[in-house]
């Protein structure tokens, strides 16, 4: 094999940094969504058998909520976890195939970037209007909000990374690095993942 | 415009352009087209106020409750114990098998989860006993489906948030439909072992001591049960914190059996983010898209274009379903219910159709979409458990199940009661 690129090369550092910081934001949403549930819980019961309420957990699991699915939105996009239709897909060649990937990027990141651009007004917005949410913590909303906008940057960096590598692959006529990039998902790795998680805690029951 | 529209959105999907951004740039598309008004500035509203939308919070919670019982490792001590009380059947473990997704169903909101965790600890059995494989293959692909239809369920939170339903009022009203579903599953078990008695393999006796004993290890599907749904209906929890408790509980359930540890942690909240991210990403798209319908009148259009075909709502049904069926057949059933729920409810609730009535065949479709190949999940979840043979044992024993799916469909239009009687006493 030809060395690659140099271009090639520090898009693949990048991707690769990527996702290293995806699955970061991806710990830390979810954690965020985990102590949520927690404070929920706490707040329940602390309101009937107490009587007293915390206040503010419905507000603050809403926020983490907001913040934690933004978060993994680059993860679920290395992971190839975006739903697509395959019915016709399956059935075309390799190159055409491989085409409809670069495709599918393009259009994806051209909903993020609008997505990411109006998402940065909402929390400019509150920044500069210094907005607070109606409610007994009286939330800055820019803070959410532009915790929220953080997720929606990093999925589109992500996006933009991996569609200059699928064009730096196509200039060079690598079908195969397409398609180990964003390919659609086969129900089948869904599947086997699924059965996998279940089989990994399996435990025979004696009859 | 109806007409555009649809042929927009057929060639985008058909394209393979992941569902969240064909529904993103429709909308983007039907702007330029239809609109003056730079309505894609709405999309940071929009997406924000969808993104904390309470409801929707509990989506992960679900997630993430089904994920830590799928480890938390008590559905084999459960199917045990169902074995004793059920497997004197003709028909023996196969009926376990469906009573043990029935249970399960009714802790957790999904209905791959279920199949997947059911089948686990099932498939082991089933040449011991010398059943048809294939049926026996069958009951866990179609009991399965029984994960979204008993609550909780997932997909009816996702339904009560595109209709503005009740979500405590759909949970009560697939409580009825479960157990009809559930006995129905059990009855084609039954008619195939009449008709085909070797296919029933070895039935399992159990003396009514063994059958008590055995009492004690349904006692944590029924408490997280108790947890998640009784304390919405003793009006102590919002749907959202019932899931959190929920999630409480099985961390307990998980501790309890020594299964709770950082790493199955870890592993269960990126598989928990991951499925979350993929669905909101699509319910933002979906949210933009269908502001931009309203907005370009769209949806008055499409209401009265519905109408002027002069159908009767039994009409109008049986197309819904037929659509929903050939659809299932290609579409991942939540992105399914996303992009079609928020045009075809309306025209249904015009037409008279009762809102929570009509969320429960919804959710039969969904289950008939999960079984029905070439993209039902839960076949191919239960064929990868097993490792071997081929897909097509998994299709062909699934069959049965499907029909009596549509029996269901049936019996349900037909007896709206069935789904509606539940909720009125509580209202």
């Amino acid at each position: 094999m030809p060395p690659k690129p140099a271009l090639v090369a520090a898009l693949e550092t990048g991707l690769k940094a990527a996702d290293w910081l995806s699955l970061r934001a991806v710990w830390g949403g979810g954690t965020m969504i985990f102590i949520a549930a927690i404070i929920v819980s706490v707040d329940v019961i602390a309101r009937k058998i107490l009587g007293i309420s915390l206040g503010g957990a419905d507000e603050l699991s809403g926020y983490a909520f907001a913040i934690g699915t933004t978060w993994a939105l680059a993860f679920t996009l290395l992971r190839r976890a975006n739903v697509r239709v395959d019915a016709l897909y399956q059935h075309l060649p390799n190159q055409v195939c491989a085409l409809l990937d670069l495709l599918a990027l393009v259009a994806l990141g051209t909903f993020a970037t609008l997505l990411a651009r109006y998402g940065f007004e909402v929390a400019a917005e509150s920044f500069t209007r210094n907005s607070m949410s109606n409610t007994q913590l009286k939330t800055p909303l820019w803070v959410p909000q532009g915790m929220w906008f953080l997720g929606l940057a990093l999925f589109v960096v992500t996006l933009g990374l991996m569609l200059l590598r699928g064009v730096a692959a196509l200039v060079l006529g690598d079908w195969a690095s397409i398609r180990a990039l964003f390919s659609a998902r086969t129900i089948e790795e869904d599947a086997q993942e699924e059965a996998a998680y279940a089989l990994a805690n399996k435990e025979i029951p004696k009859v | 415009m109806i007409a555009t529209t649809l042929i927009l959105l057929l060639v985008l999907m058909a394209l393979a352009i992941p569902v969240a951004a064909s529904m993103g740039v429709l909308g983007l598309l039907l702007e330029k087209i239809y609109s003056q008004l730079p309505l894609q500035r709405a999309m940071g509203e929009v997406a924000w106020s969808a993104s904390n939308e309470f409801l929707l919070v509990s989506v992960p919670l679900f997630i993430l409750l089904g994920e830590i019982l799928l480890r938390a490792g008590f559905a084999e001590r459960m199917y045990g114990a169902l074995i004793k009380w059920v497997s004197w059947l003709p028909g023996g473990l196969m009926h376990s098998n469906i009573a043990a997704c029935a249970l399960f169903a009714a802790t957790s909101g999904s209905s791959v989860a279920t199949a997947a965790t059911v089948g686990t600890v099932a498939l082991p059995q089933a040449k011991r006993f010398g059943y048809n494989e294939r049926i026996f293959l069958g009951t866990l692909a179609a009991g399965g489906t029984l994960g979204i239809l008993i609550p909780p369920s997932i997909n009816m939170i996702i339904y009560a948030v595109l209709t503005n339903t009740s979500v405590p009022k759909l949970y009560l009203a697939g409580i009825i439909p479960g157990i009809v579903l559930t006995l129905m599953f059990m009855l084609t078990i039954l008619l195939l072992c009449a008709w085909r008695p070797a296919w029933g393999g070895k039935r399992v006796l159990a003396t009514w001591s063994e059958r008590t004993a055995s009492l004690a290890h349904l006692i944590p599907p029924l408490g997280i049960f108790l947890v998640v749904v009784g304390s919405i209906y003793a009006g102590i929890a919002t749907p959202t914190e019932a899931a959190s408790l929920g999630v409480v509980a099985s961390l307990g359930l998980a501790q309890w059996a020594g299964r709770l540890n950082f790493a199955m942690l870890r592993e269960a909240i990126e598989g928990t983010m991951r499925s979350t991210a993929m669905v909101m990403l699509i319910v933002l798209a979906a949210y933009f898209l269908n502001f931009v319908i309203s907005s370009i009148g769209l949806t008055t259009a499409l209401t009265g274009f519905i109408e002027g075909l002069g159908w009767s709502p039994a009409a109008m049904l049986l197309a819904v379903v037929i659509f929903y069926v050939i659809l299932g057949c290609f579409m991942e059933t939540l992105s399914m219910m996303i992009t079609t729920i928020p045009i075809i409810a309306p025209v249904m609730f015009k037409l008279g159709f009762d809102p929570i009535w009509f969320g429960i065949m919804i959710i039969l479709l969904v289950e008939t979409a999960l079984v029905t190949p070439p993209v039902g999940l839960n076949l191919f979840v239960v064929q990868n458990l097993r490792k071997s043979g081929s897909l097509n044992d998994v299709i062909i024993g699934s069959i049965p199940f499907v029909i009596a799916l549509f029996v269901m469909l049936l019996v349900l239009s037909l007896f709206p009661q069935l789904a509606l009687w539940l909720p009125s006493l509580a209202s």
